[in-house]
Protein backbone atom coordinates (compact mmCIF):
# COMPACT_ATOMS: atom_id res chain seq x y z
CA UNK A 1 0.00 0.00 0.00
CA UNK A 2 2.60 2.29 1.31
CA UNK A 3 4.75 1.64 -1.39
CA UNK A 4 2.80 2.22 -4.25
CA UNK A 5 4.42 4.33 -6.72
CA UNK A 6 2.87 7.64 -7.12
CA UNK A 7 3.51 8.67 -10.83
CA UNK A 8 3.33 5.04 -12.23
CA UNK A 9 5.79 6.37 -14.87
CA UNK A 10 8.20 7.88 -12.60
CA UNK A 11 10.38 6.16 -10.09
CA UNK A 12 9.01 4.93 -6.56
CA UNK A 13 8.07 7.20 -4.24
CA UNK A 14 8.36 5.79 -0.57
CA UNK A 15 6.24 8.09 2.28
CA UNK A 16 8.48 9.38 4.80
CA UNK A 17 9.87 6.76 7.25
CA UNK A 18 9.19 3.80 4.63
CA UNK A 19 11.70 4.19 2.29
CA UNK A 20 15.22 0.97 1.82
CA UNK A 21 16.97 3.58 3.63
CA UNK A 22 14.85 3.96 6.53
CA UNK A 23 14.28 0.41 6.88
CA UNK A 24 17.78 -0.10 7.08
CA UNK A 25 18.35 2.72 9.39
CA UNK A 26 15.51 1.20 11.53
CA UNK A 27 16.56 -2.29 11.64
CA UNK A 28 20.35 -2.82 10.28
CA UNK A 29 21.87 0.19 12.73
CA UNK A 30 19.90 -0.97 15.22
CA UNK A 31 22.51 -2.92 18.06
CA UNK A 32 20.70 -6.39 16.92
CA UNK A 33 20.47 -5.58 13.32
CA UNK A 34 24.51 -4.83 13.56
CA UNK A 35 25.40 -7.59 16.09
CA UNK A 36 23.21 -9.50 13.02
CA UNK A 37 25.41 -8.39 10.76
CA UNK A 38 28.59 -9.32 12.59
CA UNK A 39 27.47 -12.80 13.35
CA UNK A 40 26.41 -13.66 9.21
CA UNK A 41 29.43 -11.96 8.05
CA UNK A 42 31.70 -14.21 10.42
CA UNK A 43 29.37 -17.01 9.74
CA UNK A 44 30.08 -16.26 5.64
CA UNK A 45 33.67 -16.32 6.43
CA UNK A 46 33.72 -19.68 8.55
CA UNK A 47 32.77 -21.05 5.43
CA UNK A 48 35.17 -19.37 3.63
CA UNK A 49 37.72 -20.73 6.01
CA UNK A 50 36.32 -24.40 5.67
CA UNK A 51 36.49 -23.90 1.85
CA UNK A 52 40.07 -22.59 1.90
CA UNK A 53 41.57 -25.10 4.70
CA UNK A 54 39.98 -28.07 2.54
CA UNK A 55 41.68 -26.55 -0.91
CA UNK A 56 44.77 -26.21 1.54
CA UNK A 57 44.93 -30.10 2.47
CA UNK A 58 45.84 -31.06 -1.38
CA UNK A 59 49.47 -30.38 0.16
CA UNK A 60 48.77 -33.79 1.25
CA UNK A 61 48.43 -35.14 -2.38
CA UNK A 62 51.32 -33.87 -4.35
CA UNK A 63 52.78 -30.78 -6.23
CA UNK A 64 50.73 -31.58 -8.90
CA UNK A 65 47.48 -31.43 -7.15
CA UNK A 66 48.22 -28.21 -5.42
CA UNK A 67 49.78 -25.97 -7.73
CA UNK A 68 46.62 -27.05 -10.56
CA UNK A 69 44.04 -25.93 -7.68
CA UNK A 70 46.63 -22.42 -7.15
CA UNK A 71 46.55 -22.22 -11.03
CA UNK A 72 42.87 -22.90 -11.50
CA UNK A 73 41.68 -20.12 -8.96
CA UNK A 74 44.24 -17.36 -10.25
CA UNK A 75 43.93 -18.45 -13.77
CA UNK A 76 41.23 -20.37 -14.87
CA UNK A 77 38.63 -18.18 -12.61
CA UNK A 78 39.36 -14.70 -14.63
CA UNK A 79 37.52 -12.05 -13.44
CA UNK A 80 35.91 -13.80 -10.78
CA UNK A 81 38.56 -14.47 -8.82
CA UNK A 82 38.25 -10.38 -8.14
CA UNK A 83 34.51 -11.06 -7.53
CA UNK A 84 35.66 -13.89 -5.14
CA UNK A 85 38.58 -11.28 -3.26
CA UNK A 86 36.17 -8.15 -3.29
CA UNK A 87 33.14 -10.13 -1.99
CA UNK A 88 35.87 -11.90 1.24
CA UNK A 89 37.46 -8.27 1.71
CA UNK A 90 33.90 -6.79 1.63
CA UNK A 91 32.87 -9.68 4.74
CA UNK A 92 35.86 -9.11 6.29
CA UNK A 93 35.55 -5.31 6.33
CA UNK A 94 32.06 -5.40 7.59
CA UNK A 95 32.53 -7.89 10.40
CA UNK A 96 35.38 -6.20 11.89
CA UNK A 97 33.95 -2.18 11.47
CA UNK A 98 30.63 -3.26 12.89
CA UNK A 99 32.15 -5.34 15.98
CA UNK A 100 34.36 -2.35 16.92
CA UNK A 101 31.75 -0.37 16.60
CA UNK A 102 29.47 -1.94 18.85
CA UNK A 103 32.48 -2.80 21.44
CA UNK A 104 32.80 0.99 21.29
CA UNK A 105 29.41 1.91 22.01
CA UNK A 106 29.31 -0.46 24.63
CA UNK A 107 32.22 1.13 26.66
CA UNK A 108 30.55 4.02 25.82
CA UNK A 109 27.74 2.78 27.64
CA UNK A 110 29.39 2.40 31.30
CA UNK A 111 31.13 5.72 31.56
CA UNK A 112 31.77 4.88 34.71
CA UNK A 113 33.29 1.57 35.57
CA UNK A 114 33.35 -0.53 38.40
CA UNK A 115 35.74 -0.98 41.36
CA UNK A 116 35.34 -4.58 41.10
CA UNK A 117 33.49 -6.31 38.44
CA UNK A 118 33.16 -10.24 38.79
CA UNK A 119 32.27 -12.28 35.81
CA UNK A 120 29.85 -15.29 36.65
CA UNK A 121 29.89 -17.23 33.88
CA UNK A 122 31.12 -15.53 30.76
CA UNK A 123 33.82 -17.38 29.14
CA UNK A 124 37.37 -16.69 28.39
CA UNK A 125 36.81 -17.43 24.84
CA UNK A 126 33.74 -14.41 25.23
CA UNK A 127 35.53 -12.04 27.22
CA UNK A 128 38.75 -11.88 24.29
CA UNK A 129 36.80 -11.52 21.66
CA UNK A 130 38.10 -8.16 20.16
CA UNK A 131 41.71 -9.32 21.14
CA UNK A 132 41.96 -12.72 18.91
CA UNK A 133 39.98 -10.54 16.43
CA UNK A 134 42.49 -8.04 16.15
CA UNK A 135 45.21 -10.44 16.13
CA UNK A 136 43.26 -12.36 13.35
CA UNK A 137 43.41 -9.33 11.46
CA UNK A 138 46.86 -8.78 11.91
CA UNK A 139 47.59 -12.21 10.62
CA UNK A 140 45.10 -11.58 7.81
CA UNK A 141 47.41 -9.00 6.53
CA UNK A 142 50.95 -11.22 7.68
CA UNK A 143 49.32 -14.23 5.74
CA UNK A 144 49.14 -11.96 2.51
CA UNK A 145 52.07 -10.45 2.14
CA UNK A 146 53.81 -14.05 3.13
CA UNK A 147 52.13 -16.35 0.42
CA UNK A 148 50.27 -13.76 -1.57
CA UNK A 149 52.94 -10.88 -2.33
CA UNK A 150 55.96 -12.87 -1.19
CA UNK A 151 57.26 -10.07 0.46
CA UNK A 152 58.18 -11.49 3.80
CA UNK A 153 61.12 -13.93 3.22
CA UNK A 154 62.16 -15.76 0.09
CA UNK A 155 63.07 -19.61 -0.92
CA UNK A 156 66.17 -21.18 -0.15
CA UNK A 157 67.76 -24.05 -1.06
CA UNK A 158 67.57 -26.71 2.54
CA UNK A 159 68.73 -30.30 2.11
CA UNK A 160 70.13 -31.72 -1.12
CA UNK A 161 68.25 -33.64 -3.36
CA UNK A 162 64.53 -32.63 -2.06
CA UNK A 163 62.06 -31.03 -3.81
CA UNK A 164 62.27 -27.85 -2.76
CA UNK A 165 65.97 -28.01 -3.35
CA UNK A 166 65.14 -28.98 -6.97
CA UNK A 167 62.94 -26.28 -7.35
CA UNK A 168 65.34 -23.16 -6.13
CA UNK A 169 68.53 -24.90 -7.72
CA UNK A 170 66.41 -24.64 -11.02
CA UNK A 171 65.60 -21.14 -10.88
CA UNK A 172 69.27 -20.52 -9.96
CA UNK A 173 70.43 -21.71 -13.22
CA UNK A 174 67.91 -20.16 -15.11
CA UNK A 175 68.41 -16.70 -13.68
CA UNK A 176 72.16 -16.73 -13.35
CA UNK A 177 72.04 -16.65 -9.93
CA UNK A 178 75.44 -18.11 -7.59
CA UNK A 179 74.25 -21.25 -5.76
CA UNK A 180 72.80 -20.50 -2.82
CA UNK A 181 71.23 -17.50 -3.32
CA UNK A 182 67.56 -17.10 -2.44
CA UNK A 183 64.57 -17.24 -4.89
CA UNK A 184 61.42 -15.32 -4.30
CA UNK A 185 58.43 -16.60 -3.53
CA UNK A 186 56.31 -16.20 -6.65
CA UNK A 187 59.29 -17.28 -8.85
CA UNK A 188 59.38 -20.53 -7.80
CA UNK A 189 58.26 -22.59 -10.97
CA UNK A 190 56.86 -26.36 -11.56
CA UNK A 191 57.62 -28.62 -14.49
CA UNK A 192 54.54 -27.52 -16.03
CA UNK A 193 55.29 -24.28 -15.92
CA UNK A 194 52.64 -23.00 -13.15
CA UNK A 195 53.66 -21.04 -10.11
CA UNK A 196 54.80 -23.97 -7.48
CA UNK A 197 52.63 -23.81 -4.62
CA UNK A 198 53.75 -26.50 -3.17
CA UNK A 199 57.49 -25.16 -2.40
CA UNK A 200 56.69 -22.13 -1.60
CA UNK A 201 54.37 -23.60 1.43
CA UNK A 202 57.51 -25.74 2.09
CA UNK A 203 59.97 -22.95 2.04
CA UNK A 204 57.49 -20.73 4.50
CA UNK A 205 56.90 -23.64 7.10
CA UNK A 206 59.99 -24.70 7.43
CA UNK A 207 61.45 -21.25 8.98
CA UNK A 208 60.91 -21.95 12.47
CA UNK A 209 59.39 -18.69 13.51
CA UNK A 210 57.22 -18.46 10.52
CA UNK A 211 55.80 -21.70 11.67
CA UNK A 212 55.11 -20.25 15.34
CA UNK A 213 53.70 -17.43 13.98
CA UNK A 214 50.72 -19.79 12.19
CA UNK A 215 50.38 -21.83 14.94
CA UNK A 216 49.74 -19.18 17.30
CA UNK A 217 47.38 -17.62 15.22
CA UNK A 218 45.36 -20.58 14.41
CA UNK A 219 44.97 -21.08 18.06
CA UNK A 220 43.78 -17.81 18.24
CA UNK A 221 41.32 -18.41 15.50
CA UNK A 222 39.88 -21.22 17.30
CA UNK A 223 39.41 -19.20 20.67
CA UNK A 224 37.45 -16.66 18.30
CA UNK A 225 35.04 -18.89 16.24
CA UNK A 226 34.89 -21.41 19.40
CA UNK A 227 32.68 -18.68 20.78
CA UNK A 228 31.78 -16.91 17.27
CA UNK A 229 30.50 -19.70 15.75
CA UNK A 230 28.06 -20.90 18.86
CA UNK A 231 27.53 -17.03 19.96
CA UNK A 232 26.01 -15.99 15.73
CA UNK A 233 23.51 -19.07 15.56
CA UNK A 234 22.19 -17.62 18.66
CA UNK A 235 22.31 -14.14 17.92
CA UNK A 236 20.70 -14.96 14.28
CA UNK A 237 17.87 -16.47 16.57
CA UNK A 238 18.71 -20.42 15.44
CA UNK A 239 19.05 -22.15 18.69
CA UNK A 240 17.18 -22.13 21.79
CA UNK A 241 17.93 -23.20 25.23
CA UNK A 242 17.99 -26.77 24.68
CA UNK A 243 19.61 -26.31 21.38
CA UNK A 244 22.70 -24.24 22.86
CA UNK A 245 25.13 -27.08 24.05
CA UNK A 246 24.59 -28.73 21.05
CA UNK A 247 25.51 -25.10 18.79
CA UNK A 248 28.30 -25.00 21.56
CA UNK A 249 29.35 -28.23 20.89
CA UNK A 250 29.26 -27.55 16.69
CA UNK A 251 31.49 -24.56 17.37
CA UNK A 252 33.80 -26.25 18.92
CA UNK A 253 33.38 -29.17 15.85
CA UNK A 254 33.54 -26.31 13.00
CA UNK A 255 36.39 -24.36 15.09
CA UNK A 256 38.46 -27.41 15.64
CA UNK A 257 38.27 -28.63 12.15
CA UNK A 258 39.69 -25.76 10.38
CA UNK A 259 42.16 -25.43 13.19
CA UNK A 260 43.19 -29.16 12.95
CA UNK A 261 43.57 -29.08 8.81
CA UNK A 262 45.53 -25.76 9.03
CA UNK A 263 48.12 -27.04 11.91
CA UNK A 264 48.10 -30.37 9.94
CA UNK A 265 50.52 -28.63 7.21
CA UNK A 266 52.66 -26.50 9.22
CA UNK A 267 53.45 -29.73 11.75
CA UNK A 268 53.98 -32.30 8.45
CA UNK A 269 56.35 -29.77 7.16
CA UNK A 270 57.86 -29.33 10.23
CA UNK A 271 57.75 -33.38 10.69
CA UNK A 272 59.52 -33.88 7.15
CA UNK A 273 56.14 -35.45 6.20
CA UNK A 274 55.60 -33.05 3.43
CA UNK A 275 58.75 -32.00 1.67
CA UNK B 1 29.20 -11.82 62.55
CA UNK B 2 31.48 -8.50 61.57
CA UNK B 3 32.00 -6.61 58.28
CA UNK B 4 34.20 -4.24 56.90
CA UNK B 5 31.39 -2.22 54.22
CA UNK B 6 33.28 -0.36 51.15
CA UNK B 7 30.11 1.70 50.16
CA UNK B 8 29.62 4.33 47.10
CA UNK B 9 29.11 7.77 48.44
CA UNK B 10 27.42 10.21 46.15
CA UNK B 11 25.76 13.67 47.19
CA UNK B 12 23.77 13.70 44.15
CA UNK B 13 23.60 12.96 40.45
CA UNK B 14 26.92 15.74 39.15
CA UNK B 15 28.83 15.21 42.35
CA UNK B 16 31.44 12.94 42.28
CA UNK B 17 31.69 9.82 44.20
CA UNK B 18 34.07 8.31 46.38
CA UNK B 19 34.32 4.40 48.52
CA UNK B 20 33.71 4.92 52.06
CA UNK B 21 34.34 2.76 54.72
CA UNK B 22 32.40 1.47 57.63
CA UNK B 23 32.90 -1.47 60.36
CA UNK B 24 29.83 -3.00 61.56
CA UNK B 25 29.54 -5.50 63.97
CA UNK B 26 26.58 -7.38 65.61
CA UNK B 27 25.23 -9.14 62.15
CA UNK B 28 23.13 -12.82 62.15
CA UNK B 29 23.49 -15.13 59.57
CA UNK B 30 19.99 -14.94 59.22
CA UNK B 31 20.14 -11.02 58.62
CA UNK B 32 19.32 -10.00 54.83
CA UNK B 33 22.39 -7.61 53.10
CA UNK B 34 19.33 -4.95 53.69
CA UNK B 35 18.99 -5.00 56.83
CA UNK B 36 23.14 -5.07 57.67
CA UNK B 37 22.61 -1.88 55.36
CA UNK B 38 19.73 -0.65 57.93
CA UNK B 39 21.79 -1.15 61.09
CA UNK B 40 24.73 0.65 59.53
CA UNK B 41 22.34 3.75 59.01
CA UNK B 42 20.85 4.03 62.27
CA UNK B 43 24.22 3.58 63.25
CA UNK B 44 25.64 6.38 61.31
CA UNK B 45 22.50 8.71 62.57
CA UNK B 46 23.14 8.16 65.75
CA UNK B 47 26.38 9.48 64.72
CA UNK B 48 24.74 12.07 63.89
CA UNK B 49 26.13 11.55 60.31
CA UNK B 50 24.20 11.02 56.54
CA UNK B 51 22.50 7.48 55.96
CA UNK B 52 23.65 5.85 52.86
CA UNK B 53 20.83 6.44 50.46
CA UNK B 54 19.76 2.72 48.96
CA UNK B 55 16.70 1.53 47.01
CA UNK B 56 13.91 -0.94 48.57
CA UNK B 57 10.32 -1.70 48.88
CA UNK B 58 9.16 -5.41 49.38
CA UNK B 59 11.92 -7.07 50.72
CA UNK B 60 10.58 -10.23 49.34
CA UNK B 61 12.16 -10.18 45.68
CA UNK B 62 9.23 -8.47 43.81
CA UNK B 63 9.81 -5.13 43.54
CA UNK B 64 12.77 -5.18 41.76
CA UNK B 65 14.30 -1.99 43.48
CA UNK B 66 17.05 -3.18 45.49
CA UNK B 67 19.92 -2.41 43.09
CA UNK B 68 23.03 -2.98 44.37
CA UNK B 69 26.80 -4.31 42.81
CA UNK B 70 27.88 -6.24 45.83
CA UNK B 71 31.69 -7.12 45.44
CA UNK B 72 31.64 -6.99 41.80
CA UNK B 73 28.16 -9.50 40.90
CA UNK B 74 24.79 -7.46 41.00
CA UNK B 75 22.79 -8.57 44.20
CA UNK B 76 25.72 -10.08 45.43
CA UNK B 77 26.71 -14.04 45.18
CA UNK B 78 23.53 -15.63 45.49
CA UNK B 79 22.09 -16.72 42.44
CA UNK B 80 18.40 -16.16 41.80
CA UNK B 81 17.78 -14.12 44.49
CA UNK B 82 17.79 -9.92 44.74
CA UNK B 83 19.77 -8.36 47.49
CA UNK B 84 16.91 -8.36 50.05
CA UNK B 85 16.92 -12.22 49.68
CA UNK B 86 20.40 -12.32 49.89
CA UNK B 87 21.91 -13.72 53.72
CA UNK B 88 24.31 -12.66 55.49
CA UNK B 89 25.59 -16.18 55.55
CA UNK B 90 26.35 -16.27 52.17
CA UNK B 91 29.95 -14.21 53.44
CA UNK B 92 32.31 -15.14 55.50
CA UNK B 93 32.52 -13.52 58.88
CA UNK B 94 35.07 -10.60 58.98
CA UNK B 95 34.50 -10.40 55.18
CA UNK B 96 35.38 -6.96 53.36
CA UNK B 97 32.16 -6.24 50.92
CA UNK B 98 32.45 -3.60 48.32
CA UNK B 99 29.51 -2.29 47.46
CA UNK B 100 28.44 0.18 44.53
CA UNK B 101 25.15 1.24 43.06
CA UNK B 102 24.82 -0.20 39.17
CA UNK B 103 27.17 1.17 37.04
CA UNK B 104 25.25 2.36 33.58
CA UNK B 105 25.40 5.23 31.85
CA UNK B 106 21.39 4.99 31.05
CA UNK B 107 20.93 4.31 35.02
CA UNK B 108 22.22 7.85 36.50
CA UNK B 109 22.98 7.82 39.99
CA UNK B 110 20.64 9.66 42.32
CA UNK B 111 22.77 9.49 45.48
CA UNK B 112 24.79 7.09 46.95
CA UNK B 113 23.81 3.36 45.98
CA UNK B 114 20.32 4.52 44.64
CA UNK B 115 20.12 5.03 40.83
CA UNK B 116 17.36 6.17 38.17
CA UNK B 117 16.15 3.39 36.18
CA UNK B 118 13.46 5.04 34.15
CA UNK B 119 14.91 4.09 30.94
CA UNK B 120 13.43 1.16 31.42
CA UNK B 121 10.15 2.69 32.01
CA UNK B 122 10.78 4.12 28.56
CA UNK B 123 11.21 1.24 26.83
CA UNK B 124 8.07 -0.63 28.30
CA UNK B 125 6.38 2.71 26.68
CA UNK B 126 7.48 2.27 23.36
CA UNK B 127 6.16 -1.87 23.05
CA UNK B 128 5.43 -3.42 26.29
CA UNK B 129 1.58 -3.26 26.51
CA UNK B 130 -1.17 -5.20 24.04
CA UNK B 131 -3.54 -3.04 22.87
CA UNK B 132 -7.29 -4.53 24.08
CA UNK B 133 -10.79 -2.79 24.56
CA UNK B 134 -11.51 -2.94 28.28
CA UNK B 135 -15.15 -4.10 29.47
CA UNK B 136 -16.96 -6.64 31.34
CA UNK B 137 -14.64 -9.45 32.49
CA UNK B 138 -13.69 -11.83 29.60
CA UNK B 139 -14.78 -15.15 29.78
CA UNK B 140 -11.91 -17.76 31.24
CA UNK B 141 -11.78 -20.07 28.67
CA UNK B 142 -12.78 -17.63 25.41
CA UNK B 143 -9.22 -17.40 24.30
CA UNK B 144 -6.96 -20.64 25.27
CA UNK B 145 -3.60 -20.86 25.86
CA UNK B 146 -1.40 -23.96 25.70
CA UNK B 147 0.28 -25.06 29.00
CA UNK B 148 3.74 -24.63 27.36
CA UNK B 149 2.52 -21.20 25.82
CA UNK B 150 1.25 -20.19 29.38
CA UNK B 151 4.67 -21.44 30.61
CA UNK B 152 6.70 -19.63 28.27
CA UNK B 153 5.07 -16.66 29.28
CA UNK B 154 4.77 -16.74 33.09
CA UNK B 155 8.51 -17.49 33.28
CA UNK B 156 9.48 -14.31 31.36
CA UNK B 157 6.88 -12.56 33.34
CA UNK B 158 8.91 -12.85 36.57
CA UNK B 159 10.88 -10.53 35.29
CA UNK B 160 11.20 -7.64 38.08
CA UNK B 161 13.09 -4.95 35.91
CA UNK B 162 15.59 -4.36 38.67
CA UNK B 163 18.25 -3.43 36.07
CA UNK B 164 20.79 -6.40 37.51
CA UNK B 165 21.16 -7.57 33.66
CA UNK B 166 22.08 -4.17 32.48
CA UNK B 167 24.58 -3.79 35.22
CA UNK B 168 26.03 -7.01 35.06
CA UNK B 169 26.23 -6.90 31.37
CA UNK B 170 30.22 -6.77 30.14
CA UNK B 171 28.67 -4.45 27.36
CA UNK B 172 25.74 -2.69 29.60
CA UNK B 173 22.96 -4.25 27.57
CA UNK B 174 20.00 -4.49 29.08
CA UNK B 175 18.72 -6.87 26.02
CA UNK B 176 17.43 -9.62 28.71
CA UNK B 177 14.85 -7.18 29.96
CA UNK B 178 13.83 -6.36 26.73
CA UNK B 179 13.61 -9.65 25.36
CA UNK B 180 11.67 -10.79 28.83
CA UNK B 181 8.90 -7.90 27.72
CA UNK B 182 8.76 -9.37 24.16
CA UNK B 183 9.38 -13.14 25.21
CA UNK B 184 6.15 -12.79 27.98
CA UNK B 185 3.44 -10.75 25.05
CA UNK B 186 4.85 -12.81 22.01
CA UNK B 187 3.99 -15.97 23.77
CA UNK B 188 0.60 -15.32 24.10
CA UNK B 189 -2.38 -14.94 21.51
CA UNK B 190 -3.48 -11.40 22.87
CA UNK B 191 0.31 -10.32 22.31
CA UNK B 192 0.60 -11.12 18.29
CA UNK B 193 -1.29 -8.42 16.97
CA UNK B 194 1.58 -6.17 17.83
CA UNK B 195 4.58 -8.58 17.67
CA UNK B 196 6.60 -7.21 14.86
CA UNK B 197 6.11 -3.62 15.94
CA UNK B 198 6.92 -4.43 19.70
CA UNK B 199 10.50 -6.02 18.88
CA UNK B 200 11.19 -3.23 16.37
CA UNK B 201 10.23 -0.53 18.85
CA UNK B 202 11.32 -1.84 22.21
CA UNK B 203 14.63 -2.32 20.65
CA UNK B 204 15.03 0.84 19.04
CA UNK B 205 13.93 2.48 22.47
CA UNK B 206 16.74 0.34 24.65
CA UNK B 207 19.71 2.06 21.71
CA UNK B 208 17.63 4.98 22.26
CA UNK B 209 18.49 4.98 25.98
CA UNK B 210 22.12 3.99 25.40
CA UNK B 211 22.65 0.71 26.60
CA UNK B 212 25.31 -2.12 24.95
CA UNK B 213 24.48 -4.79 22.39
CA UNK B 214 24.52 -8.57 23.26
CA UNK B 215 27.57 -10.69 23.11
CA UNK B 216 25.84 -13.75 24.98
CA UNK B 217 28.22 -13.57 27.72
CA UNK B 218 25.35 -14.99 29.84
CA UNK B 219 26.17 -12.84 32.31
CA UNK B 220 22.50 -10.99 32.74
CA UNK B 221 21.55 -14.91 33.13
CA UNK B 222 23.57 -15.70 35.99
CA UNK B 223 22.76 -11.90 37.99
CA UNK B 224 18.84 -12.08 37.24
CA UNK B 225 17.35 -12.51 40.56
CA UNK B 226 14.45 -14.63 38.75
CA UNK B 227 17.14 -16.65 36.49
CA UNK B 228 15.43 -15.46 32.77
CA UNK B 229 17.40 -17.75 30.19
CA UNK B 230 19.10 -15.62 27.63
CA UNK B 231 16.50 -18.32 25.24
CA UNK B 232 14.10 -15.58 25.25
CA UNK B 233 16.86 -12.95 23.80
CA UNK B 234 17.45 -15.33 21.10
CA UNK B 235 13.71 -15.33 20.74
CA UNK B 236 13.54 -11.34 20.48
CA UNK B 237 16.46 -11.67 17.50
CA UNK B 238 14.07 -13.78 15.76
CA UNK B 239 11.15 -11.68 16.34
CA UNK B 240 13.57 -8.97 14.78
CA UNK B 241 14.41 -10.89 12.21
CA UNK B 242 11.00 -11.20 11.08
CA UNK B 243 9.61 -7.76 11.93
CA UNK B 244 12.51 -6.49 9.35
CA UNK B 245 10.98 -9.47 6.62
CA UNK B 246 7.92 -8.05 7.04
CA UNK B 247 8.76 -4.88 6.89
CA UNK B 248 10.47 -5.47 3.42
CA UNK B 249 7.39 -7.54 2.24
CA UNK B 250 4.41 -5.27 3.65
CA UNK B 251 6.10 -2.07 3.41
C1 LIG C 1 38.56 -14.96 9.45
C2 LIG C 1 38.18 -14.01 10.17
C3 LIG C 1 37.05 -13.97 11.16
C4 LIG C 1 36.02 -14.82 11.39
C5 LIG C 1 35.73 -16.11 10.67
C6 LIG C 1 35.23 -14.27 12.48
C7 LIG C 1 34.09 -14.85 12.99
C8 LIG C 1 33.31 -14.29 13.99
C9 LIG C 1 32.04 -14.77 14.41
C10 LIG C 1 31.32 -15.98 13.86
C11 LIG C 1 31.61 -13.94 15.41
C12 LIG C 1 30.34 -14.08 16.22
C13 LIG C 1 29.32 -13.06 15.92
C14 LIG C 1 28.18 -13.19 16.90
O1 LIG C 1 28.42 -13.37 18.09
O2 LIG C 1 27.04 -13.11 16.47
C15 LIG C 1 32.60 -12.95 15.62
C16 LIG C 1 32.51 -11.94 16.57
C17 LIG C 1 33.45 -10.97 16.72
N1 LIG C 1 34.54 -10.73 15.88
FE1 LIG C 1 35.16 -11.93 14.40
N2 LIG C 1 35.80 -13.10 12.89
C18 LIG C 1 36.91 -12.87 12.10
C19 LIG C 1 37.75 -11.80 12.14
C20 LIG C 1 37.64 -10.77 13.04
C21 LIG C 1 38.47 -9.61 13.04
C22 LIG C 1 39.59 -9.33 12.07
C23 LIG C 1 38.06 -8.85 14.09
C24 LIG C 1 38.55 -7.52 14.62
C25 LIG C 1 39.53 -6.84 14.29
C26 LIG C 1 36.97 -9.52 14.73
C27 LIG C 1 36.31 -9.06 15.84
C28 LIG C 1 35.20 -9.64 16.38
C29 LIG C 1 34.56 -9.17 17.57
C30 LIG C 1 34.99 -7.97 18.42
C31 LIG C 1 33.45 -9.99 17.76
C32 LIG C 1 32.46 -9.91 18.89
C33 LIG C 1 31.38 -8.93 18.59
C34 LIG C 1 30.58 -8.71 19.83
O3 LIG C 1 29.63 -9.46 20.05
O4 LIG C 1 30.90 -7.82 20.61
N3 LIG C 1 36.73 -10.68 14.07
N4 LIG C 1 33.63 -13.17 14.73
S1 LIG D 1 13.32 -4.75 47.77
FE1 LIG D 1 11.82 -5.45 46.34
S2 LIG D 1 13.01 -6.81 45.18
FE2 LIG D 1 14.39 -6.31 46.75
Amino acid sequence: MSTAAINPKGPRVYPAGQSPRAWADTYLASTVGQKILVGTTGLLLVGFLIGHMVGNLKMFSSPESINKYAYFLKHDLGALIWVARGGLLALFVTHLVLALRLRLAARAARPVPYRVMKTAQATLQAKTMLWTGVVILAFTVYHLLHFTLGLVHPASAAAPDDYLTQRVNLQQAERNLSPGSAVNYLDLKDDAGRHDVYAMVVAGFRTPYISAIYLVCQVLLLVHLSHGIQSSLQTLGLVGKRFTPAAVALGWAVAGTIFVGNVAIVAAVWAGYVK
Amino acid sequence: MKFTLHIWRQANRTAPGRMETHAIDGITGDMSFLEMIDLLNEKLLREGKEAIAFDHDCREGICGSCSMMIDGQAHGPERGAATCQLHMRSFADGADIIVEPWRVGAFPVIRDLSVDRGAFDRIIQSGGYVSVNTGGTPDGNALPVPKPHQERAMDAAECIGCGACAAACPNASAMLFVSAKVGHLGALPQGQAERSERAKNMVAAHDREGFGHCTFYGECEAACPKSISTEYITQLNSDYLASAAKAVVKG
